[in-house]
């Protein structure tokens, strides 16, 4: 890659914080400097592909939840790009305990001390947690 | 408190904290001499580790790995900690920060506050330095970001403890002592080039080096058949997050290796080590037009004519590029022994 190719496609990078892409290239001599880069437009379309597809499945979920047969849980596992196995370990709960509640009716047994513990796990609060809007 | 830490950004987290570690006990080494001499160029493809639900594909040793083997062949001591208890680790860490010394660590990014939302995926192999500490904030060293940055107390015990696939359990390491350093000579980087070679060539298990490209390669023709469009493309996704992320990036690496074998090029006095820098360059570049063909797939459009088996067959190109690449260098190196 020559220093001139660096791409510098910012739809990510540039839009939150300092995070950059150091990259090395060649300038007309031949001789590797190092670039910052803003990022590259194929890296930025792999990622949005694979939010674009998280985003669709939690939508098929919402539907599921509003028609009563998955709780908000479900949901906010698949958003939050959780599963119940990594969530078990945030938050102490065994995996079983945690797939129990993306059931409604185990759902609403929950109290809201257990809530509190896996909505800071979740960074949201408790009515966010309850619900899907 | 603040160390007099230089920080300097780099293309790969693990090589950039070595190096600005280094840096601050004045050894100065660059980070594609770290890179090189911890033989860190490497592929494989792992479908019995998952990482989302899907394959591992790694452009690197294990993390550490090239931390480890620069400091032994440095004659550098360290030492390194993991923790099961996370307030001990925290009271461990600001004991040895207070004492002066910079400490590395590895968090997952899931958590990390100052990477963008779209990069937090369960990754825990990102290295960082904590270099000071004002009442309960840190100030940190991150290879890819700009400048130094902080995060509290509780953001850094939370990501020191990231749960996922390969937890990064509050790992940390510093160095300990330098009175036995060692110069960098022409043997050490022959030995690390040579090491290189066989991590891409010779390992016996089709998951690695340039075997584990050809692997991927004969996966990936089957992925459409065998998982449907929208997973297929989500797996080919998380390769090309793999090659291209920050800190990991496939293609990147091949382009620091070249930027290496030009160092060691003039290092080792020996100008045919240019040649194969090139030639690493173009597989960097061959890399680099995956990705972007690859991207097509996420767009797909009626017309457009990318399929996977374009793609494996790519792949399968750059696995024969590389294997040329690591036999001519393995000869180049067994012949200046």
């Amino acid at each position: 890659m020559k220093i001139n190719d660096v791409p510098q496609d910012g739809n990510i990078l540039e839009k939150s914080g300092e995070v950059r892409d150091v990259c090395y290239a060649v300038d007309e001599n031949g001789e590797y400097k190092q670039v910052i880069s803003v990022g590259w437009e194929p890296k930025n379309e792999a990622i949005n592909y694979a939010w674009s597809l998280i985003e669709e499945e939690s939508e098929l979920i919402k539907r599921d939840v509003i028609s009563g047969k998955l709780s908000p849980l479900a949901y906010h596992i698949h958003r939050s790009v959780m599963t119940p196995e990594i969530l078990s370990s945030y938050t102490g709960f065994t995996k079983r305990e945690i797939k129990r509640w993306c059931k409604p009716k185990h759902f609403m047994k929950l109290d809201n001390d257990k809530l509190g513990i896996i909505a800071r796990v979740l960074k949201m609060d408790i009515e966010q947690l309850v619900s899907v809007e | 408190m603040q160390l007099d830490f230089k920080h300097k950004p780099s293309g790969h987290c693990e090589n950039g904290v070595v190096s600005n570690l280094l840096g601050f006990y004045g050894i100065n080494i660059s980070e594609a001499m770290v890179f090189g001499l911890g033989s860190g160029l490497f592929f494989a493809h792992m479908p019995f580790i998952k990482l989302h639900g899907m394959a591992v594909t790694s452009f690197r040793p294990l993390p550490g790995a090239i931390f480890s083997r620069v400091m032994s062949l440095l004659g550098i001591k360290m030492k390194r900690y993991k923790f099961r208890d996370k307030e001990k680790s925290m009271i461990a860490l600001d004991k040895i920060l207070l004492s002066g010394t910079p400490v590395g660590m590895l968090v997952g990014v899931y958590n990390l506050p100052y990477f963008p939302k779209e990069y937090r995926f369960h990754f825990n192999a990102h290295n960082i330095c904590v270099i000071g500490k004002e009442g309960d904030v840190y100030t940190v060293s991150d290879p890819v970001v700009v400048d130094k940055c902080t995060l509290t107390y509780d953001e850094l015990k939370t990501v020191r403890f990231a749960k996922g696939t390969y937890p990064p359990s509050g790992r940390m390491y510093h160095i300990t002592d330098i009175s036995h350093k060692r110069e960098i000579d022409r043997e050490t980087i022959r030995k690390s080039i040579l090491l290189n070679c066989n991590r891409m060539t010779k390992i016996p298990i089709p998951m690695f080096g340039v075997n584990g490209i050809r692997f991927l390669a004969r996966r990936m023709r089957r992925w459409e058949r065998g998982m449907g469009k929208k997973r297929a493309a989500l797996n080919l996704a998380q390769v090309i997050r793999m090659n291209e992320e920050i800190g990991t990036g496939g293609a990147g690496f091949r382009f620091i290796y070249a930027a290496f074998l030009q160092e060691a090029a003039n290092t080792m006095n020996m100008p045919e080590l240019r040649r194969f820098s090139e030639e690493m360059t173009s597989a960097g570049d061959m890399w680099r037009d995956f990705s972007y063909n690859a991207a097509r797939m996420f767009k797909k459009r009626d017309g457009d004519t990318i399929t996977y088996d374009i793609l494996a067959a790519k792949l399968m190109k750059i696995a024969d590029k590389e294997e040329l690449i690591f036999k001519g260098l393995e000869k180049l190196m067994r012949d200046a022994g």
